[in-house]
C-alpha cells in the first residue's frame, strides 16, 4: 500500500512508496510560487532521504527564481524561531518529526515561522494542483545561499528567555536521548550552557534513528537505564525534528507522553510565568483541563495538528499551548512547539521549587485512557467514521459533540474521540475517564458502533 | 503548446530552454530513467558554470538517489573533465550538465557510459524508450549518499602531463579567453604547468557569457584584440564546456575553428602515424596533412560519440571534429580543448614555428558554414529531393546530405543540437566556393516548399 497524505499540512509519506522526488519539486514550485517571488529558507532533519529530498526542494524553489537559503540540518523549532530574523517570506521544512526513519514530509512554513494556517494550506494546494508554477528565465535563477547562524541564535534566544543563572546554581545531572536527530546539534549544547553535567544519548547524526523517533515510553528503555546510572535528576528524549519531548522521572519511570503538555502547565500555571487562557487539541488529556480549572483559566480545544493549536494560540494570546503527543508551545518566543525551550522550562521550576519529577507528577489528577487503532484500507475509514456519526446522532443531554476533527464526545467524567489518524490507514479510537471501568465502557461503546 | 523548438531531445542527450521547456520535474525523470538504464552503481555528475547549472543539478541528484545510484559530484568541471572521471573513479556513468555552445539561456543533459563516451544513438533511444515508460528503479526510504570530489580537474591535468609529455620552454605568452565557462577552472592552471604566462579574458566561471561561446572568428574580436595588446605568441578561445578549441595567431587573427584539429592531426602524425578520424563536414586539410604521413581517413557522422566509436574501431592515433574538438585516445576519448592547447604549443616548440607559419604551411581551402530556417518537419523531405536531385554525383548519406567533387563539397544536414539546417560549403578557391554556395542555395530554394 502506498502511504502518502497530502494536506494543507504539506505531503507525509513512506519515501519511494508515496512519497517521490518528483512529488517534492512540484510541492516546492507551488510554495515558491505562492510566495510570488519572495525569498525562502530550506532546512532539514537527519533521516536517510535528507539529502536527496533536499536536492528535490532545491530544484524546484531555484527554478522558480526565488532567493533560497538553505540551512542544513537543524531542529525545526530552530528555524521557526529564526525565520523572522532571516527577513525570509517562507520555509519548506523536510522532517517527519515522529515517524519512523522510511517516513518523511514536506512541511510549510509563513513568514513569522508558523506553520501554514489550514486556509494558506489549501491555497498551496491550489497552485500545486493546478500545476502551473513559476518560471525563472536563465538570468533570473539565484545562486543558492547558505546560513549557519540559527543554531546559535536558538541557544541565545532560550538562554535569554529562561531564568539560567538560578538553573546554573542547581548543577543538574539530566540525561538526554537525542535520537540521533537534529536535538544532537543543540540539545546537549543548551543544558550545558545551563551548567548542568549532562549524559548524552544517541548524540551522532551520522546514525541511523536507534529506536522509533516517538518519544514513548516504550521507547526510553536506554534512556530509563541512563537516568538510573548516572542518578539523573530528570530525562529527556526528543524525536527526531525537536518538537515532542518525553520524559523521565528521577526515579527513572518513563512518563506517559500526555505528561509533558500537563506538567508544563501546571508548572506554568502555578508558577506564575503563564497567565493563560491555554490551548490544546481535542484528543489532549484531561489532566491539562483540571489544572487549568484550578487556577480559573480557560482551556481551548482545536483539531489535531501544531498548525491549529498555534494559529488558535495566536488568535486568543495564549501564553502557553501544546498537544498531549508531547508537544509544548510558547508563544511568546516563537510560533513552534519547542521541545528543545521546554527542557530549560522544566529545569527552572526544578531550580526554582526544589521540588522533584515525580513529586510534581503527584500533583496531577490521575485519569485513564483506553487507546484502540482499527486498521481499515484508506477507502473505508471515511465510511466508517460517516457511520459512526450517524449511530451517535444526536448525543442529547449528557453529552457534547464536536466534529470539527473526527467525532468527540465530552460527557462530565470522561471523553470519547473517533478520528482518522493523519499517517495510518487507522481508525482511532481514544476514551479517557476518571475510572478505568468507564474508560472502557466509552471505548466499548464506539468500537460496538464501528463494528456494526 | 509551447514551440518544439525550445526543447530537442538526441543523440547528444537533451536539450531545453531554462525558465521555458527545461522544467526540474522533466531533468529529474530523465535522471530517473539513465539511473535506471545503468542500474545500482556510482555516477558522476558535473555542470559547465551556466547560472541555471545549479538547480538543474539538484534535480538530477534528487532524481538519481531516488533511483539508487551513488552519486559523486565534481561540481563545475570541463566536459572532457567529468568523461574522463567517470573512468577514473571507476563510475557506471556520468551526467555532463551542459548545453555546450548554445547561448546561455539554454542547458542540457548529455549522458556518458562507464567509458567516458557519449550514449550512441542506439543507446540513447533505448534510455529515451525508459523514460517514456515511467517505470523507474526506486531506492526506497534509504537512498545511496551523495558524495562531492573536488579532484577532478587536477586528475585531468595529470594525465594530459602524463600522456603527451610536453616540453615546458621556451617560455610562451599566451591569452585565453574561457567566455566565462568551464574552461576557466582550467585553463590558467595548465598554461602555468606548460610553461606559459596566462592573459586572462572572460575567466570567472559565472555563466554569463560576454560573447556567444561558440568560438568561431566572428565572436573572438576582443581576444584577437588583446593578443595584438598583450604581445602574446598566441591566443586560445574555449567554448562553454570546454570541449572545444579556436587559436588566434600571434599577428592577431583568428585563424578559423578548423586549423585547430588540422594542427593537432600533424602533431599527433609526426609523434606516432595511424589513421585519422573526423566527422563529414571537417575540412580537407585533413586529407592533407595525414597524406605528408601516408596515413588513412576515415570519416563518420557529425557527433563525438559517431568519432570515437569509429576512432575504435579503426584503432585510431587521432581523431575530433572540424568545429575545433580534438580528440586524443591516449588521453582519453573525448572531445578536449585542453588537449589541443598542449598539442598546439607542443607543435610550436617543436617546430620553433609561429602560428602564422604553422597555418601558412596548410593548404588553403575556402569554407563557410552557413545556417539555413527550415522548418524541422520539412528537413528530411528537402535532403530527400536534393539528393535525387544530384543523384549522378558522388553522394553520401550517411548524417544528412554531404556531396563531393574534385575541388570542393558541400554538407547539408540538421543539426544535433538546435532546430536549425547547416549548410557547409568548402571549395579549393574562392570563386569554387562562390559558384558552389549559389548553386547549392538556389537548389534548396527550389526544392523548399
Amino acid at each position: 500500500m502506498n502511504l502518502l497524505k497530502i494536506s494543507s499540512a504539506g505531503i507525509r509519506g513512506i519515501v519511494g512508496r508515496g512519497l517521490s522526488v518528483e512529488m517534492a519539486i512540484r510541492f516546492a514550485q507551488a510554495f515558491a510560487t505562492y510566495l510570488d517571488g519572495e525569498p525562502l529558507a530550506v532546512g532539514r532533519d537527519s533521516r536517510p532521504s535528507g539529502p536527496m529530498l533536499r536536492s528535490a526542494v532545491l530544484a524546484g524553489a531555484l527554478a522558480c527564481g526565488n532567493r533560497v537559503v538553505d540551512l542544513g540540518i537543524l531542529p525545526t523549532p530552530t528555524l521557526q524561531s529564526q525565520l523572522p530574523r532571516l527577513g525570509l517570506g517562507g520555509a519548506v521544512v523536510i522532517a517527519a518529526g515522529h515517524n519512523p526513519a522510511r517516513w518523511n514530509a514536506l512541511e510549510f512554513l509563513a513568514a513569522d515561522g508558523s506553520y501554514l494556517t489550514a486556509r494558506q494550506g489549501e491555497e498551496l494546494l491550489e497552485i500545486y494542483e493546478h500545476g502551473e508554477f513559476a518560471a525563472a528565465a536563465w538570468d533570473g535563477i539565484q545562486p543558492l545561499e547558505r546560513d549557519d547562524s540559527a543554531i546559535d541564535r536558538h541557544l541565545e534566544l532560550i538562554l535569554d528567555w529562561c531564568r539560567a543563572d538560578a538553573i546554573r546554581d542547581r548543577r543538574f545531572t539530566v540525561a538526554v536521548d537525542c535520537c540521533n536527530g537534529t536535538c544532537t546539534l543543540l540539545s546537549p549544547r543548551l543544558l550545558e550552557a545551563l551548567g548542568c553535567r549532562v549524559v548524552a544519548l544517541n548524540d551522532d547524526l551520522s546514525r541511523t534513528f536507534p529506536h522509533d523517533p516517538d518519544p514513548r515510553p516504550e521507547n526510553m528503555s536506554q534512556l530509563q537505564a541512563l537516568v538510573k546510572a548516572a542518578g539523573a535528576d530528570i530525562g529527556f528524549a526528543h524525536d527526531g525534528e525537536g518538537e515532542r519531548l518525553g520524559i523521565v522521572d528521577e526515579t527513572g519511570r518513563a512518563l506517559d507522553l500526555e505528561y509533558t503538555f500537563a506538567l508544563a502547565c501546571l508548572i506554568g500555571l502555578e508558577g506564575g510565568r503563564c497567565r493563560g487562557p491555554v490551548v490544546t487539541n481535542l484528543s489532549t488529556s484531561r489532566m491539562a483541563r483540571e489544572v487549568a480549572r484550578r487556577h480559573g483559566v480557560t482551556l481551548e480545544r482545536t483539531r489535531i495538528g501544531q498548525a491549529h493549536v498555534a494559529e488558535r494560540a495566536a488568535q486568543i494570546g495564549a501564553d502557553l499551548a501544546g498537544e498531549g503527543s508531547g508537544q509544548v508551545f510558547f508563544p511568546g518566543l516563537h510560533p513552534g512547539a519547542d521541545g528543545i525551550a521546554a527542557m530549560a522550562f522544566f529545569l527552572e521550576h526544578l531550580a526554582a521549587s526544589g521540588e522533584t519529577v515525580s513529586q510534581l507528577v503527584e500533583k496531577l489528577p490521575r485519569f485513564h485512557r483506553v487507546v484502540s487503532n482499527l486498521a481499515f484500507p484508506p477507502n473505508r475509514i471515511f465510511r466508517k467514521l460517516q457511520r459512526f456519526r450517524d449511530q451517535v446522532g444526536e448525543p442529547g443531554e449528557e453529552a457534547a459533540m464536536d466534529s470539527t476533527d473526527g467525532v468527540r464526545l465530552s460527557f462530565p467524567d470522561g471523553w470519547l474521540h473517533v478520528r482518522a489518524s493523519s499517517t495510518e490507514s487507522v481508525l482511532r479510537v481514544m476514551a479517557e475517564a476518571e475510572s478505568e471501568g468507564r474508560a472502557r465502557e466509552l471505548s466499548r461503546r464506539a468500537l460496538e458502533a464501528i463494528a456494526e | 503548446m509551447k514551440p518544439i523548438q525550445t526543447l530537442k531531445v538526441s543523440v547528444s542527450g537533451i536539450r531545453a530552454v531554462v525558465g521555458d521547456t527545461l522544467d526540474p520535474e522533466l531533468v529529474c525523470r530523465f535522471c530517473r530513467a539513465f539511473a535506471t538504464y545503468l542500474g545500482p552503481g556510482t555516477l558522476v555528475l558535473g555542470r559547465d558554470t551556466r547560472t541555471s547549472g545549479e538547480m538543474v543539478s539538484h534535480a538530477a541528484v534528487a532524481g538519481l538517489l531516488a533511483s539508487g545510484m551513488r552519486v559523486v559530484d565534481v561540481g563545475v568541471c570541463p566536459v572532457p573533465t567529468i568523461q574522463l572521471a567517470v573512468r577514473n573513479l571507476r563510475a557506471r556513468g556520468g551526467i555532463a550538465l551542459t548545453a555546450s555552445h548554445n547561448p546561455a539561456e539554454w542547458n542540457a543533459l548529455k549522458f556518458i557510459k562507464r567509458d567516458g563516451c557519449f550514449l550512441n544513438p542506439y543507446e540513447a533511444s533505448e534510455l529515451l524508450a525508459l523514460y517514456h515508460q515511467r517505470e523507474f528503479r526506486t531506492s526506497g526510504p534509504q537512498p545511496p549518499p551523495l558524495e562531492t570530489y573536488p579532484g577532478a580537474v587536477q586528475d585531468h591535468l595529470d594525465r594530459i602531463l602524463e600522456k603527451l609529455a610536453p616540453a615546458r620552454e621556451p617560455p610562451l605568452t599566451v591569452a585565453v579567453d574561457c567566455c566565462n565557462g568551464a574552461g576557466a577552472v582550467m585553463s590558467p592552471l595548465l598554461l602555468e604547468r606548460l610553461g606559459c604566462r596566462a592573459v586572462e579574458l572572460n575567466c570567472r566561471p559565472d555563466g554569463r557569457f560576454p560573447r556567444p561561446p561558440e568560438p568561431v572568428p566572428a565572436h573572438l574580436g576582443p581576444l584577437c584584440a588583446l593578443v595584438t595588446e598583450s604581445g602574446a605568441d598566441l591566443g586560445f578561445a574555449q567554448d562553454a564546456d570546454a570541449d572545444r578549441l579556436a587559436v588566434v595567431s600571434e599577428e592577431g587573427v583568428a585563424i578559423g575553428e578548423e586549423y585547430t584539429l588540422a594542427m593537432c592531426t600533424r602533431l599527433a602524425l609526426s609523434r606516432q602515424p595511424g589513421p585519422v578520424v573526423v566527422n563529414l563536414s571537417t575540412s580537407r586539410m585533413i586529407e592533407a596533412v595525414a597524406e605528408d604521413f601516408g596515413c588513412p581517413v576515415h570519416r563518420s557522422p557529425i557527433g563525438e560519440v559517431h568519432v570515437t566509436e569509429t576512432m575504435r574501431r579503426v584503432g585510431a592515433v587521432i581523431g575530433g571534429e572540424g568545429n575545433g574538438g580534438v580528440i586524443h585516445p591516449g588521453v582519453n576519448l573525448a572531445r578536449d580543448s585542453f588537449v589541443a592547447m598542449t598539442m598546439i604549443l607542443e607543435l610550436m616548440r617543436s617546430t620553433g614555428q609561429p602560428v602564422s607559419r604553422l597555418v601558412s604551411a596548410l593548404p588553403g581551402y575556402r569554407m563557410e558554414k552557413l545556417v539555413l530556417r527550415v522548418h524541422p518537419h520539412r528537413v528530411s523531405g528537402l535532403i530527400g529531393a536534393l539528393a535525387d536531385r544530384y543523384r549522378g554525383e558522388r553522394i553520401n548519406r550517411e548524417d544528412g546530405l554531404k556531396i563531393e567533387r574534385e575541388d570542393g563539397w558541400i554538407h547539408l544536414r540538421p543539426s544535433n543540437t538546435e532546430p536549425i539546417l547547416r549548410l557547409v560549403v568548402e571549395a579549393s578557391d574562392d570563386g569554387t566556393f562562390q559558384a558552389y554556395r549559389e548553386e547549392f542555395e538556389r537548389a534548396i530554394r527550389e526544392l523548399t516548399p
